[in-house]
């Protein structure tokens, strides 16, 4: 048996109940192979090092959502991230402890509010998803007409929303938006490719409802095209584009709205 | 007329000309170069100045100065003023906004009044 490889990892520390003012790093040395996730070194650290560290993790295949994390300052889904990318990356020999620099350094998704350690408030993009209701608003639906037909829908029609469709709202392009940095009102990458989503579905009837966030200052005229929420993206859903095309429907509903001369909310576009 | 403006802003309207520059940067102003900047002075492209005089002279002018002045200036100022605001400069105010636009429209004025007294 050959000595395992290991590295040194920094993990960003954060406990306000033990009086943490503010948050600190707690270097590692932990082992590693070509399979070891980000998510693996973490819970070796809890396991084996200090089983007070506090992350979230749930399924550790990129489709929960719950482990995104800084690794390096970019944002990363804990479990779809390889520490063997970063050892490499450093030009280091086989052996990374031998080099006493981290190879990794893991903090809370930038932009939220850290709660302890690796753990962020998730609420503050929660809220902005909620408002832009991120579900198919159809009053003619089978809960209030009992007699509708089922939906139907083309494999066309499905194409349309489908790429945007594939959100784990894992916030990781939250933690990319320089904007949402900047103003936190901004409804944000995640909640605006999933307002486009439901616009975009043929079976929806909502999008007056959802226009009338997307056109405020804080809905997509906030975004100045970075582009670096669709570079995180773990899912591909490229939320830039969303965004992007959703400046397209908001000018024409605001456009609508100057000629028909009704507010954006009585409009149907 | 309250209903009518209830929520509207300007932005769309700086995003449409800055959407309709980008275009005209990325399409139309190399070529101008190309042409009046390479070919021309390198005499691949012979054009009289009499001929391009009477060709700037009619409302093809008036569309050159929109596409290859105005239009990019006011890219330019959306872009500038973006780039104020990642930088905290002027920041939720509208003071940065007075200065990029009214700067294109400044431009945008003496290309109109170049084209008229030309």
């Amino acid at each position: 048996m050959t000595q395992p490889r290991t590295c040194y990892v920094d993990i960003s520390r954060y406990d306000p109940e033990r009086g943490d003012q503010y948050p600190t790093m707690q270097r590692v040395q932990v082992p590693y192979d070509d399979s070891t996730s980000v998510l693996d070194v973490l819970q070796y650290v809890k396991e084996q090092v200090d089983s007070s560290l506090s992350y979230r993790w749930s399924c550790r295949m990129a489709i929960c959502g719950s482990c995104g994390v800084m690794v390096n300052g970019i944002p990363k889904l804990g479990c779809k991230d390889f520490v063997r990318d970063y050892v490499a990356h450093k030009g280091v020999g086989r052996d990374h402890a031998a080099n006493d620099a981290p190879a990794l350094t893991i903090e809370p998704l930038a932009h939220f509010t850290g709660e302890r350690d690796l753990v962020v408030n998730m609420d503050e993009f929660l809220t902005h998803l909620e408002a832009v209701k991120p579900y198919i608003i159809d009053p003619a639906s089978r809960p209030n007409n009992p007699s509708a037909a089922t939906h139907s829908q083309t494999p066309a029609q499905l194409a349309r929303y489908q790429q945007f469709a594939n959100c784990i709202n894992c916030g990781l392009c939250y933690a990319a938006c320089p904007q949402f940095g900047l103003n936190p009102e901004f409804v944000g990458p995640a909640a605006i490719a999933l307002a486009h989503r439901y616009n975009l579905d043929s079976r929806d009837h909502g999008k007056h409802e959802r226009m009338q966030v997307l056109n405020t200052h804080d809905g997509v005229w906030s975004c100045t095209f970075v582009g670096f929420c669709s570079d995180v993206c773990p899912k591909g859903v490229d939320p830039a584009a969303a965004v992007n095309q959703g400046k397209v429907e908001s000018a024409k509903s605001m456009l609508i709205q100057l000629f028909k001369g009704s507010s954006i909310g009585d409009s149907r576009s | 007329m309250k209903q009518r403006i209830k929520g509207l802003h300007l932005e769309p309207l700086w995003w449409g000309l800055f959407s309709a520059g980008g275009v005209c940067f990325a399409v139309l102003v190399p070529s101008v170069v190309l042409v009046f900047g390479l070919l021309w002075p390198l005499g691949v492209v012979d054009v009289s100045f009499t001929t391009l005089q009477s060709w700037y002279q009619s409302l093809w002018g008036l569309v050159f100065t929109a596409v290859v002045i105005s239009l990019p200036a006011f890219h330019a100022a959306h872009r500038i003023r973006h780039g104020l605001h990642d930088m905290k400069i002027g920041y939720g105010g509208s003071t940065t906004a007075f200065v990029c636009y009214g700067s294109a429209m400044v431009v945008t004025a003496l290309g109109v009044i170049a084209w008229w007294s030309a």
